[in-house]
């Protein structure tokens, strides 16, 4: 078996209890008489969902926020979308939450690395524990996959969390074991379905920002989730070619898939285009992270005309060209 | 803290000991005293008591007057770690205001780190015949940042102490424009005995007596301590700092001090410098005291704006003979949009606060702090 092929495994099959052939076959007939029809997440897409107006956004005094450490947004049932607590990371990344018949997926994990600091594990649980409620499913008969957008702390500082939870695996810390547990030899061209149960999500390289990362297309929302290379904010461009080639792959993708929703990891802006500078705890009047195909479109139209280092507005965001050590979109007021 | 009242069972354990102190075999247990370091419920002098080491002297007639003439600085420590944030922000439980005394007169506030990522120090000090407090923090919310009550009651312990029943306080900035400087002035609006120095220019250096701004200087007169007050403009328009004669220490705002200095002009910049240099000369100096810590100890580090959690900070406490390495610096920097790495300090001249670069000064280390997250 390779290693796309184990990917896509059944997990409810491919889970052999120790206790023995007789008594298995007996479990998963049990589990089979009571477990109910799988979702159809197939028909009428996209599936519909809603953004929050407002996403807590952190506080004037970080000691006195008693928001919770990960805000939990249920986009439709079968979608949650994650956003840590800026006042236990300024860098507070989204995290979608993909589910399926299946498997779940969490994507990127946010800025803090302990447990006692941050219970992103237990977060993740209770979501799990409530979609399975709420869908008469046994939360140990679902995989999570635990993976992230590209390799920057601020996305999987917390994955340690889950090295220890059963019927669990997780993403590796190279470029490596990226694009390995994604099955991927032609990187970045080459694009992947990962089956969720019913629930196909479409991978391909992304790199530009890093060299390590991924856009994730889920064919249920039809969500475009495209990390730290196009967000609401400030897209450090480390790499100009290959970011503009990632582009390209995402119009050319926009162009062949309904998208419905383009999503970055972070938002840096304010509603009238104000820069939230680099560090920033409280965003009170912080633009949606949900960006439209249009944005993605007018961005892609604005990249092709630069030819040189620099930052630069595209009305949706700042596209900072190769400028990732000297970023300065602010200055000092009291300058006389 | 030190004004409120005392809960009731705490005249109560100290009347009735409940723990059994004859067998537990631990030096606390030997005093057979609950409190063998006296209860902290009780007043300073209880009655009866007769030698004390206590700050308020026995049989006292009449209000204490200092002597705030001496030879040389007046003693005071800094000897204390300045609480320096939290990697998880929200989860931070310091204490809002840092409160370090320097010596019985000289008070340094510090501000949370949690509650402002500028963490501003605010001076308290007390003369005969009131008090000064240089800065006011970065927040206006006495929720969040209640220095008021911290620094009534700082000021009801200190009267208690020199038997004095009003303590009339002066209130002064060294910027009115800084916003993390002037924000908990608000909490000042209406206390009774409180002079706020105002903000406009003109009304502010006729408060401080400045007939010639920015050659001349002018005074706050505390009784017997009479603080300095010049006109060191730069990074602010209206910058201002403060020299106090009596511990030798001059307070400078944001026009010096160990961290990112942005430049408000630089013609003013190096002259405030030339000026304060010549002051430094004229006067006996022993610390420079800014505004902000945002150096790490490691030479020409610095943390980045809006952190929350700086556990390698530098000390704030600068020697005189930083102004000559920072007025070098302020002349390498006119005229040109730069930013100048020196060991204690960084300038900003004409470009963004979050301006980076990959020139490192000459002969300085280069130390990799620890970076945790």
């Amino acid at each position: 078996m390779d290693r796309r092929a184990f990917l896509t495994y059944n997990a409810a099959i491919a889970a052999v209890p120790l206790t023995g052939a007789a008594l298995t076959g007996l479990s998963d007939a049990a589990s089979a008489a009571t477990r109910p029809p799988p979702i159809d997440f197939k028909a009428n897409l996209p599936a519909t969902g809603t953004f929050p107006d407002k996403w807590i956004c952190g506080s004037s005094s970080c000691m006195d926020n008693t928001d919770p450490p990960v805000q939990v947004h249920w986009y439709n049932p079968h979608t949650a979308i994650l956003r840590q607590n800026k006042a236990y990371s300024y860098e507070a990344p989204f995290a979608p939450l993909y589910f399926g018949n299946d498997r779940v997926l969490l994507l990127d994990e946010g800025y803090v690395q302990l447990r006692n600091d941050y219970d992103l594990r237990a977060v993740v649980d209770q979501c799990i524990e409530d979609w399975c409620r709420r869908n008469g499913r046994d939360p140990a008969s679902l995989e999570l996959l635990v993976a992230f957008s590209h390799l920057h702390d601020d996305h999987y500082a917390a994955t340690n969390q889950f090295a220890d939870r059963p019927n669990t695996r997780y993403m590796g810390l190279t470029h490596e074991e990226m694009v390995g547990f994604w099955g991927m030899t032609n990187f970045p061209e080459e694009r992947v379905t990962l089956d969720l149960g019913g629930r196909e999500v479409l991978i391909w390289g992304s790199p530009g920002h890093v060299v390590s990362e991924f856009a994730y297309y889920d064919s249920y929302t039809q969500i475009l989730y495209t990390g730290d290379m196009f967000y609401r904010g400030r897209c450090y461009i480390s790499f100009w070619e290959p970011w503009y080639d990632s582009m390209k792959r995402l119009i050319e993708f926009c162009g062949t898939h309904p998208v419905t929703h383009v999503m970055g990891c972070h938002v840096e802006i304010s509603k009238d285009g104000e820069d939230y500078a680099y560090g920033m705890t409280y965003q009170p009047d912080e633009a949606p992270v949900q960006m439209t195909v249009q944005q993605l479109r007018e961005a892609w139209a604005y990249a092709q005309k630069i030819t040189e280092p620099g930052i630069y507005f595209t009305g949706t965001v700042f596209l900072c060209n190769q400028t990732r050590g000297t970023t300065t979109i602010d200055k000092n007021p009291y300058r006389y | 803290m030190f004004t409120r009242s005392q809960p009731v069972w705490g005249h109560f354990l100290a009347q009735s000991p409940t723990r059994s102190t004859g067998f537990s075999g631990s030096s606390q247990a030997a005093t057979g005293r609950a409190y063998p370091n006296g209860n902290p419920a009780l007043g300073y002098n209880p009655p009866g008591v007769r030698n004390t080491d206590s700050a308020v002297p026995l049989h006292r007639s009449k209000p204490v007057m200092h002597d705030y003439a001496c030879d040389g600085p007046a003693a005071g420590s800094l000897s204390f770690r300045w609480t320096y944030g939290s990697n998880v922000a929200a989860k931070n439980r310091d204490p809002r205001v840092q409160v370090v005394q320097y010596n019985e007169d000289t008070f340094v506030l510090r501000q949370n780190v949690c509650v402002h990522w500028e963490a501003p120090f605010t001076y308290l000090l007390f003369g005969n015949k009131g008090a000064l407090l240089i800065d006011t923090g970065a927040t206006a919310n006495a929720a969040h940042y209640p220095l008021r009550e911290t620094v009534d009651a700082i000021i009801a312990r200190w009267a208690k102490a020199r038997g004095r029943t009003r303590v009339p306080l002066t209130v002064a900035l060294t910027s009115a424009e800084d916003i993390a400087q002037n924000q908990g002035l608000v909490q000042f609006a209406d206390r009774p005995d409180t002079t706020i120095v105002p903000k406009p220019l003109a009304l502010m250096q006729k408060a401080y007596g400045i007939a010639n701004w920015p050659s001349g200087t002018g005074r706050i007169d505390l009784g017997d301590r009479v603080i300095t007050v010049v006109p060191t403009p730069g990074t602010h328009k209206d910058g201002v700092s403060f020299y106090d004669p009596y511990c030798d220490l001059l307070f400078t705002g944001d026009l010096l001090f160990p961290g990112k200095i942005n430049i408000g002009n630089d013609t003013d910049f190096v002259a405030s410098l030339e000026r304060l240099k010549a002051f430094a000369a004229a006067n006996s100096v022993k610390w420079l005291l800014g505004g902000h810590i945002e150096m790490m100890f490691v030479p020409g580090k610095y943390y980045p704006r809006f952190a929350t959690f700086k556990p390698y900070e530098r000390v704030l406490e600068m020697t005189p003979n930083l102004i000559d390495e920072a007025l070098e610096a302020a002349r390498a920097v006119q005229g040109k949009d730069m930013m100048l790495i020196r060991p204690d300090f960084v300038l900003f001249n004409g470009v963004s606060p979050d301006q980076r670069t990959p020139i490192w000064p000459e002969g300085v280390p280069n130390i990799r702090a620890p970076h945790p997250f």
